[in-house]
């Protein structure tokens, strides 16, 4: 080796060991330069990235509002706790604190809390004392984050029309999810940096906007009226489920709509499915004789019957197509008036038959049969109507009175509210307008719904008069109301047996649907009981309810009298009426039923949310406003018809402006939260905790008003 | 022999700086996590005073004692023996976090490994002096002067304690190197250095996966190579002139030791390149001046003293720096006179005390 010799002298192998050791230290600097200098834009990247955190801020989900501004849904905070595993200096430890708490398996939580995540959900939506006991602990690496809880005050009171929420705030029924896109708002992002000293720094990125607010046409205490009533009549037919309707026939606005059986939505989760279920818009069955209502009204409108001429009722048999059907009620010649109040079905068939297929059908269509009704809930079925080249030779016999037709109870409503808004069919509507979160006071202003006419004026009267003579002299007697006269139609039909598919002998769907009062009509009520034990009959079992439900409701609504109150001729008409006397609908079947007409299949599509366009004039309608109530009850000389359909104003005060809340003390994302809770804008200075505010707490702002709060170590 | 001439100035300056330093940095990088586990954001670096004037003192005493006086059997021997039985102990005494490295004393906690390498210096200074004239005879010198430096190392590797028994093995390397050990040694010592890397390395899984970390520590950023990208990170985000003392944020949530091994990471992420390059010259003076006492002594045991203690210092701070750049495998080696541990700090110190000295019999 040339270089032995100079290694042989320890001196240069002293140099060469230096000169290595410099070598290293010029790598050393080399290195530096490259990643403080040349690549420090990177690094400063990777290391904000990895040290500053973005939060989302849940937005607060829009409020549902009865008509009067009662609160139905609103969403209230709650805390949910998260980790951030690298943080955490013994998951095992931490995990089994945590699971002992939370009761769950801890061999789960180390799974969770050893992940490679810099996030992960420990437990979402706990209660306050859960949250307490863990935030107790004070544990490394676990944090918590408020979160909107969806809460429903009033528990089951209409919980299938307002619907529930998953545990994302997702609506997952009724309203819920039908105007899921706008009651959820959108989330605000807040950045999370931590300083030196281990204290978190937040800065609001984008501030989270509240969802919309939907206001419902159902006012809060007809409702509570419906229900209290049809949890009674539950009681007391024992029946298998029950639904009641109650609609503003003039504006078809729903009032109240209440399904049984029900559910708490706050814990949805332990209902049964069949709970769920808003059978109002849902289910479908054949109506029976309530469907009577068509087949007159057609006869009237074109001119075949009048409500006096003669009907021979052949003693209370007809063939029709080879099937012979009975009535219970055995008459000879009768007038049509009588006929329709005793529910003849004799005397239906034969009306049907004169009106003919098509004609029959188009009215069927006409009264909005076979349609959805344009409400805004989910899960609309169309019913089942089967156009006239399907029909068989005995079809016009059986669907003039009601069998071989599949129709919902809304549908049902709409028909009676037809005939009690002289002649106009109305859409039903249960949303009154989507208001903007924090604007006070709100007006929803409703747009005239697309209405057309299905019977004249004068048919519609004549249909009105005949349909009190069912309540004053046939089988609705038991809506005899006090104080008010009323109308309407009972109807009893056998149920389908879902095991066979057959028609079943025991099992009867029993309706009265019917109108109050009768010339000015301020209310539709249907009332329907599934499979009611003992007494089936809708005039037995089901036109008590309307009765009980009309008459409280009449009188919440200050409905101006038009029979005399407590007049005992009435009254004792009411009492008087046996039970056998109203039975109705026999047994006998014309022809097939409802599985009879394979395509018309019910729409199983539950239809999307419809756009609520924004009113055209906005302000102007306010003053001269009517509110809802009063718009259902056009006093004095009624006004022309299109006065009376136009659009009705609810003026809702929301709030009327909020008291500001006290900030001390709490962090930067709780401030933002409890700011966006009060409805309140923030401002931010500074970090650390809240120590003052502008203005102070307790002072009343309007809603959205900008609030400044100083934050400090 | 030579003249007494004046201690050197520029070491003595030198080291004084970098323990000044490590105290700063200490502090910087212990005071969140020291207040928050120990409930006073001074209790690391009181400690690492309390060493630093203990071995200040030491280094002092060192100085004024002639270094001739080591050169003795009983001393080297009992040091020897000393080591190899407190090696032997800490097996028996320590049982924490899996590994026997400290044996605890009170308050007072001692790695008797960082006693080894002073121990192994000042035997093959010894030893080798005396086999000056045998340097290519391997069984008379390459085998006695390596068993003590193996057995000492194999005790330390089980503790385990790789970084330090790899430490152990460099100087002792380095000193075989300037005391003329043929080069054809280092090449048989280097063939089976693969098999060793095997065994010790690759079948050790903790140890394989830090390697596979440094290779590619973006193959599993949250995981193996965690600790290296945040080490890069602190150092990248410290720019020219760094984020300001106290002010780093990597120490807190994401470098695993940040006032020991990967002090010098804070030191970059605080001071900036400015800061960073100063602690490299340091050393590089240190380096400097201890090279140049071993070439102006004529003493061949001073000599060989000295480059073991400038090795020492040299070997673990430019091996240490390397790990926090991602430019070696993470090791565990401390940063002499800057990372936290005390037994580091006053052995260190002891060792510089005793270069002093030597430099004050060169002319």
């Amino acid at each position: 080796m040339a270089g032995d010799g100079l290694l042989k002298d320890p001196k240069w192998r002293l140099y060469l060991l230096g000169a290595l050791l410099f070598l290293w230290c010029g790598a050393i600097g080399l290195r530096l330069v490259q990643l403080q200098i040349i690549h420090y834009g990177d690094w400063l990247q990777r290391a904000q990235r990895q040290q500053q955190r973005t939060i989302p801020v849940s937005p607060r989900r829009g409020i549902i509002y009865d008509r009067n501004g009662h609160e139905l849904a609103m969403s209230i905070s709650v805390d949910s706790v998260f980790a951030v595993p690298s943080e955490i200096p013994d998951p095992a430890n931490t995990a089994s604190l945590l699971a002992r708490v939370l009761r769950s398996d801890p061999r789960d939580m180390v799974t969770r809390l050893k992940g490679s995540h810099s996030f992960v959900w420990i437990a979402r939506k706990v209660d306050a004392e859960t949250s307490q006991r863990i935030r107790g602990m004070n544990l490394r690496g676990i944090y918590f984050q408020k979160e909107p809880k969806r809460f429903y005050p009033k528990r089951e009171l209409a919980a299938q029309t307002i619907g529930y929420v998953g545990l994302d705030d997702e609506g997952l029924g009724g309203i819920e999810h039908a105007f899921d896109a706008r009651l959820r708002g959108t989330p605000g992002k807040m950045l999370i940096t931590m300083d030196a000293r281990r204290k978190w720094f937040g800065r609001v990125e984008r501030q989270p906007d509240p969802g919309e607010n939907v206001v419902l046409t159902i006012d809060e205490k007809i409702q509570y009226i419906v229900e209290k009533e049809l949890e009674q009549a539950m009681h007391d037919s024992r029946a298998e489920a029950g639904m009641v309707i109650v609609q503003n026939p003039r504006t078809g606005e729903i009032l109240a709509l209440a399904n049984r059986p029900t559910f708490n939505a706050n814990i949805y989760k332990d209902a049964p499915q069949a709970a769920l279920k808003n059978r109002a818009v849902s289910d479908i069955f054949e109506p029976g004789s309530v469907f009577k209502v068509v087949t007159y009204s057609s006869a009237v409108e074109e001119k075949l019957i009048k409500p006096e001429d003669p009907i021979d009722c052949q003693g209370g048999v007809i063939a029709v197509g080879g099937i012979r059907i009975h009535d219970l009620h055995k008459m000879g010649v009768v007038a049509i008036a009588d006929a329709v109040a005793h529910s003849s079905d004799v005397a239906a068939v034969k009306v049907g038959m004169r009106v003919g297929e098509q004609r029959l059908y188009n009215y069927i269509r006409g009264f909005g049969f076979g349609q959805q009704t344009g409400i805004e809930l989910p899960g609309e079925t169309r019913g089942m109507t089967k156009p006239v080249n399907r029909w068989s030779k005995v079809s016009i016999g059986a669907i003039s009175i009601g069998q071989e037709i599949g129709v919902t109870p809304l549908q049902l409503a709409s028909m009676m509210s037809t005939v009690a808004n002289d002649g106009v069919y109305t859409p039903s509507r249960i949303v009154a307008g989507v208001l903007p979160p924090r604007k006070t006071p709100q007006t929803v202003t409703f747009q005239r719904p697309q209405q057309r006419r299905v019977i004249s004026t004068m048919t519609a009267a004549q249909m009105r008069r005949m349909l009190e003579g069912v309540v004053l002299f046939g089988t609705g007697r038991r809506a005899i109301l006090d104080g008010y006269t009323s109308a309407g139609k009972t109807g009893t039909a056998q149920k389908i047996d879902p095991n066979t598919g057959t028609y079943s002998r025991s099992k009867y769907v029993a309706t009265f649907a019917g109108f109050s009062p009768v010339n000015n009509p301020a209310l539709t009520i249907v009332v329907s009981l599934d499979s009611p034990i003992g007494l089936h009959q809708g005039g037995q079992v089901s036109a008590p309810v309307f009765t009980r439900i009309a008459q409280q409701v009449l009188a919440y609504l200050n409905v101006p009298h038009d029979a005399e109150v407590k007049n005992d001729k009435r009254l004792q008409l009411r009492a008087s009426v046996k039970d056998d006397e109203l039975n109705e609908d026999s047994t006998d079947r014309i022809g097939g039923g409802l599985q009879a007409a394979p395509n018309a299949a019910p729409d199983p599509q539950p239809k999307s949310a419809p756009v609520i366009a924004a009113p055209s004039a906005p302000a102007k309608v306010v003053a001269a406003a009517l509110t809802a109530r009063s718009s259902a009850l056009p006093s004095g000389p009624a006004p022309a018809l299109d006065e009376r359909l136009g659009g009705g104003t609810i003026v809702l005060d929301v709030g009327g402006g909020v008291v500001v809340p006290s900030f001390a003390g709490k962090t930067l994302r709780s401030a933002i939260e409890a700011a966006q809770d009060a409805g309140l804008e923030m401002e931010a200075v500074g970090s650390g905790v809240a120590r003052e505010q502008s203005p102070p707490a307790g002072t009343r702002v309007a809603n959205g008003a900008r609030v400044s709060v100083r934050f400090s170590r | 022999m030579a003249k007494r001439v004046s201690v050197d100035k520029t070491l003595f300056t030198v080291t004084l700086i970098l323990v000044f330093i490590g105290l700063v940095m200490v502090f910087s990088a212990s005071a969140v996590v020291a207040k928050e586990r120990f409930g006073s954001p001074y209790y690391f670096v009181l400690r690492q005073f309390g060493w630093a004037l203990a071995g200040l003192a030491a280094m002092f005493a060192a100085m004024r004692l002639d270094y001739r006086r080591y050169k003795h059997p009983a001393v080297v021997f009992s040091l020897m023996g000393i080591t190899t039985l407190l090696l032997v102990l800490v097996f028996f005494l320590d049982r924490s976090h899996n590994t026997h490295r400290w044996i605890r004393l009170g308050v007072l906690s001692f790695q008797p490994s960082e006693l080894a390498k002073p121990a192994l210096i000042l035997f093959l200074a010894y030893f080798l002096e005396t086999r000056t004239k045998f340097m290519d005879d391997w069984r008379r010198t390459l085998i006695p002067a390596t068993a003590p430096a193996v057995v000492m190392a194999a005790l330390i590797l089980m503790q385990p304690d790789l970084g330090t028994a790899l430490a152990c093995g460099a100087i002792s390397a380095v000193v075989l190197f300037v005391a003329g050990m043929s080069l054809k040694y280092y090449a048989w010592a280097l063939a089976p250095l693969p098999l060793f890397f095997y065994v010790f390395v690759v079948r050790v899984p903790w140890r394989y996966q830090r390697i596979l970390a440094f290779i590619d520590p973006y193959s599993d950023p949250q995981g193996r190579g965690f600790h290296i990208i945040q080490s890069l990170i602190a150092v990248g985000t410290g720019g020219l002139t760094g984020l300001g003392l106290m002010e780093g944020k990597q120490k807190l949530f994401y470098l695993p030791e940040p006032h020991t091994d990967f002090i010098f990471a804070v030191t970059a992420e605080e001071l900036g390149l400015l800061g960073a390059t100063l602690v490299v010259v340091l050393f590089a003076i240190f380096l400097y001046r201890a090279i140049r006492a071993a070439v102006l002594t004529d003493d061949i045991f001073a000599r060989y003293l000295a480059t073991g203690i400038g090795a020492m210092v040299g070997v673990q701070a430019l091996f240490n720096i390397s790990v926090v750049l991602g430019m070696a495998p993470t090791k565990g080696i401390p940063l002499p006179f800057i990372s936290y541990g005390g037994s580091s700090l006053f052995i260190t110190l002891a060792s510089v005390g005793v270069l002093l000295n030597i430099t004050q019999h060169a002319d």
